[in-house]
């Protein structure tokens, strides 16, 4: 084995003297790995911009939920248990029952449907909302009632006309009872993602108001089917979960009962990233299927070049060319040709996530950059190094077998 | 001295059975060192298949063969590449060059075989070119050369690592006359320099050339006489 240099040399030789048959070869092995390499990145990038869009909307957060069962025993979750969710239980900065309503209201630019959603001040959390003019309303008005409420810039100025509207009121009419809220704050409004969207076309406006306020329109607000928990990260999401149903239980004496469900994004985002991989990994393995198909491709090549030089591996041997030695210039020879293949297709399939991924960034609206991991070209370079010795084993072993009388004998 | 050769009761049977082949008849030979030997045969004498079997390309079905020493005929595989590798150079009928290698990495070959490094490699190969007359080839192409010029770099490539046996498989049947001298005059200038010259030839007038000739028909050695005529 010591001459393998030799037989390196002798095998790119080859392959230069047969330049077009050789990259004809290679394109089987390019093709393959450049859609591996292009559909991984591409796949690894939507799951990180879908990532970071959603972590934006807000981590940390367990929805709970009353089951059917919760429902009709009345078991709904109270203001009391919110208070004891928010007093007693670690890694949780806040908690907010999700109560609502709707409405309309009348301005002087039209009469708008209104969507009221109720809840404490934490409610604040969910949209990690930047606040534009004003504040958002405090602890003190949800305790008293008050009816004040937080609008969008871009609500505002659908009602208004602008959005320096805080402290102006907005007469509501809700099941024809009416009732005017007070503005305190003014949030901006967050652009849609490719992922998430805050507003659409024809969305009704929408208010953020203490969830107390609604006794106004005479409803006790003492009983909810959902509230959401903002959980801190010094508690993983899933004990705080587990902390939130034990506490509950033992406060409607339901052990075991399964009358309150937990969703927390995480398990959202987990869930939809596990489907995004196997909709990559579908693909790759689509893909994978032509890296064999090339790979097959090399074997046929390779044959066909065994049998064509027949007469010169007779030469070789009758000039005392061992098995290994025609062996290892054959194998060297598939070996080169895939991996070659194989770097000018990492190469490729690098260049085409990147216009894949700059295609998709204009077209959805939010920017994907290419997931490119080492671990993607690692794996590609190996495999492509492994079909070219699989298949190239076969032929260099026909090669190798011929008598050296036999070899020299065909021509 | 010890014998370069020394072939006893050879046998070599192909389609062992009914319809069986005997290629060579209970073959003795020997040849000392120094020798000049053409081995004459008609085509279908045996004489290709003693040359496969001298030429350690193939092993004898019975019988043994010395060479330099060494029992050849029980060898397997891989021993007999390493022997053709040391103790035999080649030259064959249809020159056997490698069309993509130059004159220069063609003589190369059998020393990368043997495992010779790059820079003795090149000072062998260079010496050898140049003996045979074209020092000034060594760049050309198989294709861009004739067949007497093809045949003279399959003689420097089985002369580069000094063999002790020089084995010439019809080494002018493609040649044309003026070539024929050419090769003819460069073996035998060989053996004057002392390198043992078998020649297996079906030509009378190129076996005359040699010192001594081994007539083989039907597998069996007819006649082995010398040329007296000849001034050795």
């Amino acid at each position: 084995m010591g001459n393998m240099t030799e037989y390196v040399k002798m095998a790119f030789k080859n392959i230069i003297a047969n330049k077009g048959r050789s990259f004809l070869t290679m394109l089987g092995i390019i093709i393959g790995i450049a859609s591996v390499i292009m559909v991984m990145s591409v796949g690894d990038g939507t799951a990180d911009a879908m990532n970071s869009e959603v972590a934006d909307l807000g981590t940390g957060q367990i929805d709970v939920y009353c089951s059917e069962d919760a429902s009709n025993e009345g078991e709904w979750i109270t203001p009391e248990d919110l208070t004891a969710i928010r007093e007693q239980l670690e890694g949780v900065d806040g908690v907010t029952p999700n109560d609502g309503s709707s409405g309309s209201a009348v301005t002087g630019k039209g009469e708008f449907a209104i969507s009221l959603n109720g809840g404490t001040e934490d409610m604040q959390k969910s949209m990690n909302y930047n606040m534009k003019r004003g504040s958002y309303f405090t602890s003190a008005d949800v305790e008293e009632g008050n009816r004040v409420c937080v609008i969008t810039d871009t609500d505002a100025k659908r009602l208004f006309g602008s959005d320096d509207v805080v402290g102006m009121d907005i007469e509501l009419n809700v099941n024809g009872i009416m009732g005017s809220y007070r503005i305190v704050g003014v949030a901006q409004q967050k652009e849609n993602g490719g992922f998430v969207s805050y507003t659409y076309e024809g969305m009704p406006v929408s208010l953020s108001v203490p969830y107390t306020s609604f006794e106004h329109f005479g409803w006790e607000s003492d009983s909810f089917y959902s509230a959401t928990v903002f959980a801190n990260d010094k508690v993983s999401g899933e004990e705080v979960a587990k902390d939130i149903i034990h506490l509950l239980e033992t406060r409607h004496r339901c052990a075991g009962e399964e009358y309150y469900q937990i969703q927390s994004f995480q398990d959202m985002v987990a869930e939809l990233n596990s489907m995004l991989a196997i909709v990559t990994t579908f693909i790759s393995c689509v893909a994978a299927i032509s890296l064999i198909v090339g790979g097959i491709g090399v074997m046929n090549i390779m044959l066909v070049s065994v049998t064509e030089r027949t007469r010169e591996i007779g030469i070789r041997k009758s000039l005392g060319a061992k098995t290994s030695s025609i062996l290892m210039q054959f194998l060297a020879e598939a070996a080169i040709l895939t991996i070659v293949g194989g770097m000018i297709g990492i190469l490729l399939g690098l260049l085409g996530a990147v216009g894949a991924c700059s295609l998709m960034s204009a077209s959805m609206g939010s920017v994907i950059h290419p997931g490119i991991k080492a671990s993607t070209i690692l794996g590609a370079t190996l495999f492509s190094c492994g079909i070219g010795v699989f298949f190239g084993i076969y032929p260099a072993r026909k090669a190798a077998k011929l008598s050296p009388i036999e070899a020299l004998r065909r021509n | 001295m010890e014998n370069l050769i020394r072939v006893q009761d050879m046998c070599k049977i192909y389609n062992p059975g009914e319809n069986e082949v005997r290629a060579l008849d209970h073959v003795n030979l020997e040849i000392n060192r120094g020798e000049f030997v053409a081995i004459i045969g008609h085509s279908g004498s045996g004489k290709s298949t003693l040359m496969n079997m001298l030429g350690c390309l193939d092993v004898p079905t019975s019988g043994t063969y010395y060479l330099n020493g060494k029992d050849v005929s029980t060898m397997k595989d891989n021993q007999l590449s390493e022997i053709r590798n040391q103790e035999i150079g080649f030259i064959f009928q249809g020159f056997n060059l490698i069309a993509n290698l130059n004159a220069m990495e063609n003589v190369e070959l059998p020393l990368i075989y043997r495992g010779i490094g790059k820079g003795e490699r090149h000072r062998l190969a260079k010496e050898a070119l140049t003996k045979v007359g074209l020092s000034k080839r060594m760049e050309h192409k198989p294709s861009e050369m004739s067949g007497g010029q093809q045949q003279r770099v399959a003689i420097a490539r089985a002369i580069a690592a000094e063999p002790p046996v020089i084995l010439a498989d019809e080494p002018t049947g493609n040649l044309d006359s003026a070539s024929t001298k050419e090769i003819m005059e460069i073996l035998k200038s060989l053996h004057e320099a002392g390198r043992s010259v078998i020649l297996i030839t079906h030509d009378n007038d190129i076996a005359d050339q040699a010192k001594r000739v081994v007539r083989i028909l039907d597998g069996k050695i007819v006649e082995d006489y010398y040329n007296e005529n000849k001034k050795f």
